[in-house]
Protein backbone atom coordinates (compact mmCIF):
# COMPACT_ATOMS: atom_id res chain seq x y z
CA UNK A 1 0.00 0.00 0.00
CA UNK A 2 1.21 3.35 -0.75
CA UNK A 3 2.04 5.85 2.12
CA UNK A 4 -0.52 8.14 0.59
CA UNK A 5 -3.46 5.61 0.91
CA UNK A 6 -1.78 4.25 4.29
CA UNK A 7 -2.86 8.22 5.95
CA UNK A 8 -5.91 8.42 4.32
CA UNK A 9 -6.70 5.00 5.95
CA UNK A 10 -5.25 6.05 9.66
CA UNK A 11 -7.02 9.12 9.25
CA UNK A 12 -10.07 7.52 8.50
CA UNK A 13 -10.11 4.89 11.12
CA UNK A 14 -9.28 7.59 13.63
CA UNK A 15 -12.65 9.40 12.86
CA UNK A 16 -14.72 5.96 12.82
CA UNK A 17 -18.18 6.59 15.08
CA UNK A 18 -17.44 10.47 15.74
CA UNK A 19 -20.31 11.81 14.75
CA UNK A 20 -20.30 15.39 13.55
CA UNK A 21 -23.59 17.74 13.30
CA UNK A 22 -24.26 20.37 11.00
CA UNK A 23 -26.99 22.61 11.11
CA UNK A 24 -29.07 22.92 7.47
CA UNK A 25 -31.10 25.93 8.35
CA UNK A 26 -34.90 26.27 7.47
CA UNK A 27 -35.48 24.94 4.43
CA UNK A 28 -37.83 26.73 2.37
CA UNK A 29 -40.24 26.54 -1.10
CA UNK A 30 -37.82 28.70 -2.75
CA UNK A 31 -34.69 26.19 -2.14
CA UNK A 32 -37.37 23.38 -3.06
CA UNK A 33 -38.53 25.01 -6.49
CA UNK A 34 -34.73 25.71 -7.50
CA UNK A 35 -34.09 22.09 -7.27
CA UNK A 36 -37.51 20.93 -9.56
CA UNK A 37 -36.35 23.06 -11.67
CA UNK A 38 -32.60 21.88 -12.22
CA UNK A 39 -34.71 17.86 -13.05
CA UNK A 40 -37.48 19.69 -15.39
CA UNK A 41 -39.91 19.15 -12.97
CA UNK A 42 -42.39 21.54 -13.90
CA UNK A 43 -45.22 19.62 -11.94
CA UNK A 44 -43.25 19.67 -8.94
CA UNK A 45 -42.92 23.72 -9.24
CA UNK A 46 -46.83 24.32 -9.95
CA UNK A 47 -48.01 21.65 -7.21
CA UNK A 48 -45.68 23.45 -4.57
CA UNK A 49 -46.61 27.07 -5.20
CA UNK A 50 -50.42 26.05 -5.28
CA UNK A 51 -49.84 24.44 -1.68
CA UNK A 52 -47.87 27.34 -0.76
CA UNK A 53 -50.58 29.65 -1.88
CA UNK A 54 -53.19 27.97 0.21
CA UNK A 55 -51.62 27.94 3.11
CA UNK A 56 -50.55 24.11 3.24
CA UNK A 57 -47.63 22.27 3.85
CA UNK A 58 -44.89 21.99 0.97
CA UNK A 59 -42.93 19.07 0.99
CA UNK A 60 -39.73 18.95 -0.21
CA UNK A 61 -38.59 16.41 -3.28
CA UNK A 62 -38.03 13.28 -2.07
CA UNK A 63 -34.21 13.25 -2.49
CA UNK A 64 -33.60 17.04 -1.70
CA UNK A 65 -31.84 16.61 1.55
CA UNK A 66 -29.91 13.78 -0.30
CA UNK A 67 -28.71 15.65 -3.20
CA UNK A 68 -28.10 18.54 -1.37
CA UNK A 69 -23.79 18.27 -0.85
CA UNK A 70 -23.02 20.81 1.86
CA UNK A 71 -25.14 23.38 3.80
CA UNK A 72 -22.52 25.55 4.22
CA UNK A 73 -22.41 29.18 3.36
CA UNK A 74 -18.89 28.49 1.87
CA UNK A 75 -16.03 27.84 1.46
CA UNK A 76 -15.07 30.89 -1.08
CA UNK A 77 -13.27 29.78 -4.10
CA UNK A 78 -9.51 29.36 -3.08
CA UNK A 79 -10.25 27.62 -0.63
CA UNK A 80 -11.14 24.67 -2.43
CA UNK A 81 -9.24 21.48 -3.52
CA UNK A 82 -8.47 21.46 -6.81
CA UNK A 83 -10.77 19.31 -8.36
CA UNK A 84 -13.16 21.90 -6.69
CA UNK A 85 -14.34 20.04 -3.64
CA UNK A 86 -14.52 21.73 -0.45
CA UNK A 87 -12.58 20.46 2.40
CA UNK A 88 -15.26 18.85 4.49
CA UNK A 89 -16.72 17.21 1.15
CA UNK A 90 -13.28 15.14 1.30
CA UNK A 91 -12.73 13.58 4.72
CA UNK A 92 -9.81 11.84 5.83
CA UNK A 93 -7.69 13.45 2.68
CA UNK A 94 -7.00 17.12 3.17
CA UNK A 95 -3.56 17.90 1.58
CA UNK A 96 -2.71 14.63 0.41
CA UNK A 97 -2.53 13.88 -3.62
CA UNK A 98 -5.62 11.77 -3.65
CA UNK A 99 -8.57 11.72 -6.42
CA UNK A 100 -12.02 10.38 -5.01
CA UNK A 101 -15.21 9.12 -6.59
CA UNK A 102 -18.27 8.33 -4.86
CA UNK A 103 -19.07 4.58 -4.87
CA UNK A 104 -23.12 4.52 -4.05
CA UNK A 105 -25.51 5.24 -2.03
CA UNK A 106 -28.65 4.21 -0.14
CA UNK A 107 -31.11 6.70 0.99
CA UNK A 108 -33.92 5.69 3.35
CA UNK A 109 -36.86 7.96 3.32
CA UNK A 110 -38.59 8.44 7.12
CA UNK A 111 -40.65 11.56 7.02
CA UNK A 112 -41.09 13.64 4.09
CA UNK A 113 -39.07 17.42 5.24
CA UNK A 114 -41.65 20.32 4.89
CA UNK A 115 -40.58 23.86 4.47
CA UNK A 116 -40.23 25.56 7.64
CA UNK A 117 -38.20 22.46 9.10
CA UNK A 118 -35.03 23.79 10.73
CA UNK A 119 -32.95 20.54 10.39
CA UNK A 120 -29.71 19.16 11.37
CA UNK A 121 -27.74 16.58 9.30
CA UNK A 122 -25.39 14.22 11.91
CA UNK A 123 -22.80 12.66 9.79
CA UNK A 124 -19.93 10.24 10.62
CA UNK A 125 -17.40 7.94 8.82
CA UNK A 126 -18.41 4.33 9.75
CA UNK A 127 -15.71 2.28 7.71
CA UNK A 128 -12.53 2.53 6.04
CA UNK A 129 -10.62 -0.58 4.42
CA UNK A 130 -7.64 -1.09 1.65
CA UNK A 131 -9.15 -2.82 -1.71
CA UNK A 132 -7.44 -4.04 -4.37
CA UNK A 133 -8.81 -3.05 -7.56
CA UNK A 134 -8.11 -3.69 -11.50
CA UNK A 135 -5.89 -0.83 -11.66
CA UNK A 136 -4.41 -0.74 -8.29
CA UNK A 137 -5.42 -0.24 -4.54
CA UNK A 138 -8.00 2.08 -2.95
CA UNK A 139 -9.41 3.51 0.10
CA UNK A 140 -13.02 2.26 0.87
CA UNK A 141 -15.02 5.02 2.93
CA UNK A 142 -17.71 4.02 4.34
CA UNK A 143 -19.69 7.54 5.68
CA UNK A 144 -23.60 7.73 7.31
CA UNK A 145 -25.86 10.85 7.66
CA UNK A 146 -28.61 11.35 9.24
CA UNK A 147 -31.30 13.99 8.98
CA UNK A 148 -33.13 15.26 11.41
CA UNK A 149 -36.02 18.10 12.30
CA UNK A 150 -35.96 20.63 15.09
CA UNK A 151 -38.58 17.89 17.03
CA UNK A 152 -36.34 14.92 16.48
CA UNK A 153 -38.05 13.39 14.51
CA UNK A 154 -35.23 11.28 11.85
CA UNK A 155 -36.46 12.59 8.63
CA UNK A 156 -33.88 10.84 6.38
CA UNK A 157 -30.69 8.39 7.28
CA UNK A 158 -28.12 8.05 3.71
CA UNK A 159 -25.44 5.73 3.77
CA UNK A 160 -22.85 6.66 1.03
CA UNK A 161 -19.37 4.85 0.04
CA UNK A 162 -16.47 7.17 -1.22
CA UNK A 163 -13.43 5.85 -2.87
CA UNK A 164 -10.42 7.37 -2.53
CA UNK A 165 -7.51 6.70 -4.93
CA UNK A 166 -3.80 7.68 -5.36
CA UNK A 167 -2.68 10.89 -7.63
CA UNK A 168 -2.86 13.03 -9.22
CA UNK B 1 -48.71 1.20 -14.30
CA UNK B 2 -51.27 -1.14 -15.51
CA UNK B 3 -52.77 -3.57 -13.07
CA UNK B 4 -50.99 -5.33 -9.42
CA UNK B 5 -47.25 -4.93 -10.11
CA UNK B 6 -45.76 -8.97 -10.18
CA UNK B 7 -42.12 -10.27 -9.41
CA UNK B 8 -40.68 -10.40 -13.10
CA UNK B 9 -42.49 -7.51 -14.61
CA UNK B 10 -40.46 -5.56 -16.82
CA UNK B 11 -40.99 -1.61 -16.90
CA UNK B 12 -41.17 0.10 -19.90
CA UNK B 13 -37.87 1.66 -20.65
CA UNK B 14 -37.08 4.80 -20.74
CA UNK B 15 -34.38 7.17 -22.50
CA UNK B 16 -32.78 10.35 -22.29
CA UNK B 17 -29.62 12.38 -21.97
CA UNK B 18 -28.70 15.20 -19.58
CA UNK B 19 -27.73 18.56 -20.97
CA UNK B 20 -24.48 20.21 -19.40
CA UNK B 21 -26.84 22.93 -18.67
CA UNK B 22 -28.13 20.45 -16.58
CA UNK B 23 -25.50 19.19 -14.94
CA UNK B 24 -24.33 23.08 -14.26
CA UNK B 25 -27.71 23.70 -12.54
CA UNK B 26 -27.50 20.46 -10.45
CA UNK B 27 -24.48 21.01 -9.40
CA UNK B 28 -25.24 25.13 -8.20
CA UNK B 29 -28.92 23.55 -6.92
CA UNK B 30 -26.98 20.72 -4.48
CA UNK B 31 -23.33 23.01 -3.80
CA UNK B 32 -21.49 20.81 -5.64
CA UNK B 33 -18.56 22.40 -7.15
CA UNK B 34 -16.28 19.27 -8.55
CA UNK B 35 -15.12 20.73 -11.44
CA UNK B 36 -15.92 17.64 -13.48
CA UNK B 37 -19.53 17.60 -13.86
CA UNK B 38 -19.59 21.34 -15.38
CA UNK B 39 -15.62 21.75 -16.23
CA UNK B 40 -15.20 20.35 -19.60
CA UNK B 41 -11.30 21.09 -19.70
CA UNK B 42 -10.76 20.03 -16.16
CA UNK B 43 -12.96 16.26 -16.73
CA UNK B 44 -10.80 15.84 -20.14
CA UNK B 45 -7.68 16.09 -17.78
CA UNK B 46 -9.07 13.00 -15.45
CA UNK B 47 -9.75 11.30 -18.88
CA UNK B 48 -13.56 11.79 -19.23
CA UNK B 49 -15.12 12.33 -22.72
CA UNK B 50 -16.84 15.35 -21.32
CA UNK B 51 -18.32 16.98 -17.88
CA UNK B 52 -19.80 13.80 -15.63
CA UNK B 53 -23.61 13.52 -14.65
CA UNK B 54 -22.99 13.53 -10.88
CA UNK B 55 -23.75 10.19 -8.85
CA UNK B 56 -26.95 11.66 -6.96
CA UNK B 57 -28.56 12.87 -10.10
CA UNK B 58 -28.55 9.14 -11.80
CA UNK B 59 -30.09 8.41 -7.95
CA UNK B 60 -32.76 11.15 -8.52
CA UNK B 61 -33.22 9.33 -12.48
CA UNK B 62 -33.42 6.11 -10.98
CA UNK B 63 -36.21 6.98 -8.36
CA UNK B 64 -38.32 9.35 -9.93
CA UNK B 65 -38.79 7.12 -13.68
CA UNK B 66 -39.95 4.08 -10.91
CA UNK B 67 -42.31 7.02 -9.43
CA UNK B 68 -43.64 7.60 -12.70
CA UNK B 69 -44.03 3.80 -14.15
CA UNK B 70 -45.71 3.54 -10.46
CA UNK B 71 -48.39 6.09 -11.04
CA UNK B 72 -50.52 8.12 -8.52
CA UNK B 73 -50.86 7.09 -5.08
CA UNK B 74 -47.17 5.55 -5.02
CA UNK B 75 -44.10 7.26 -2.76
CA UNK B 76 -40.60 6.26 -2.53
CA UNK B 77 -39.81 4.65 0.66
CA UNK B 78 -35.74 4.10 -0.34
CA UNK B 79 -33.44 4.09 -3.65
CA UNK B 80 -30.27 2.48 -3.18
CA UNK B 81 -27.17 2.28 -6.02
CA UNK B 82 -23.93 1.59 -7.17
CA UNK B 83 -21.82 3.62 -9.80
CA UNK B 84 -20.11 1.25 -11.94
CA UNK B 85 -19.03 3.77 -14.97
CA UNK B 86 -19.21 7.28 -15.36
CA UNK B 87 -21.88 9.06 -17.91
CA UNK B 88 -21.24 11.94 -19.49
CA UNK B 89 -23.63 15.28 -20.95
CA UNK B 90 -24.98 14.42 -24.50
CA UNK B 91 -25.06 10.95 -24.10
CA UNK B 92 -27.85 9.01 -24.71
CA UNK B 93 -29.44 6.55 -21.44
CA UNK B 94 -32.00 4.45 -20.70
CA UNK B 95 -33.39 4.09 -17.41
CA UNK B 96 -34.86 0.17 -16.65
CA UNK B 97 -36.36 -1.39 -14.11
CA UNK B 98 -37.94 -4.88 -13.27
CA UNK B 99 -40.18 -6.05 -10.40
CA UNK B 100 -38.04 -7.82 -8.12
CA UNK B 101 -40.69 -8.36 -5.24
CA UNK B 102 -44.38 -7.08 -4.56
CA UNK B 103 -46.06 -7.81 -0.60
CA UNK B 104 -48.75 -6.49 1.34
CA UNK B 105 -47.45 -4.10 4.06
CA UNK B 106 -49.44 -1.90 6.65
CA UNK B 107 -52.56 -1.80 4.82
CA UNK B 108 -51.28 -1.19 1.41
CA UNK B 109 -48.30 -2.58 -0.88
CA UNK B 110 -44.40 -2.25 -1.12
CA UNK B 111 -42.85 -2.96 -4.21
CA UNK B 112 -39.08 -3.70 -5.22
CA UNK B 113 -37.51 -2.87 -8.20
CA UNK B 114 -34.51 -3.47 -9.53
CA UNK B 115 -33.49 -0.39 -11.20
CA UNK B 116 -30.29 0.52 -13.71
CA UNK B 117 -28.89 3.40 -15.55
CA UNK B 118 -27.74 1.99 -18.93
CA UNK B 119 -25.44 3.56 -21.83
CA UNK B 120 -25.96 2.92 -25.13
CA UNK B 121 -23.55 -0.03 -25.54
CA UNK B 122 -25.49 -1.54 -23.08
CA UNK B 123 -23.17 -1.04 -20.31
CA UNK B 124 -24.47 -0.03 -16.75
CA UNK B 125 -23.73 3.57 -15.78
CA UNK B 126 -25.37 2.33 -12.02
CA UNK B 127 -27.39 -0.04 -10.58
CA UNK B 128 -29.59 -0.35 -8.08
CA UNK B 129 -32.71 -0.68 -5.93
CA UNK B 130 -35.90 1.26 -5.47
CA UNK B 131 -38.48 0.11 -2.64
CA UNK B 132 -41.88 1.90 -3.27
CA UNK B 133 -45.21 1.61 -1.34
CA UNK B 134 -48.74 2.60 -1.69
CA UNK B 135 -51.34 2.92 1.11
CA UNK B 136 -54.81 2.85 1.38
CA UNK B 137 -56.30 6.62 1.25
CA UNK B 138 -53.23 7.94 -0.12
CA UNK B 139 -53.57 9.60 -3.52
CA UNK B 140 -50.44 11.12 -4.20
CA UNK B 141 -46.66 10.58 -3.89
Amino acid sequence: MSAVLDEVLARARGLVGEWESEDCGVLAVKDFCRYAAALNDVGYLRRARAQEAAGDEVAAPALFLAGTMSWQDGPVEHELRPDGLAVRESPCTEGLPVRQVHGGQTVRLRQAPVAGTRVTAARAVTSADLRQGRTGDFVLLGVTTRFTAQDGAELMAMDETIVVLEGP
Amino acid sequence: MSGAPAAGQVCPSRSYTHSPVQLFRFSAVSWNSHRIHYDAGYAASEGFPGVVVQSTLHGETLSRRALDWAGPGAALESVSWRNRATAVAGEPLTWTGTVRAAEPCDGGTRVTLDVAVVKGDGVPCVTGLVELSWRAGRTSP
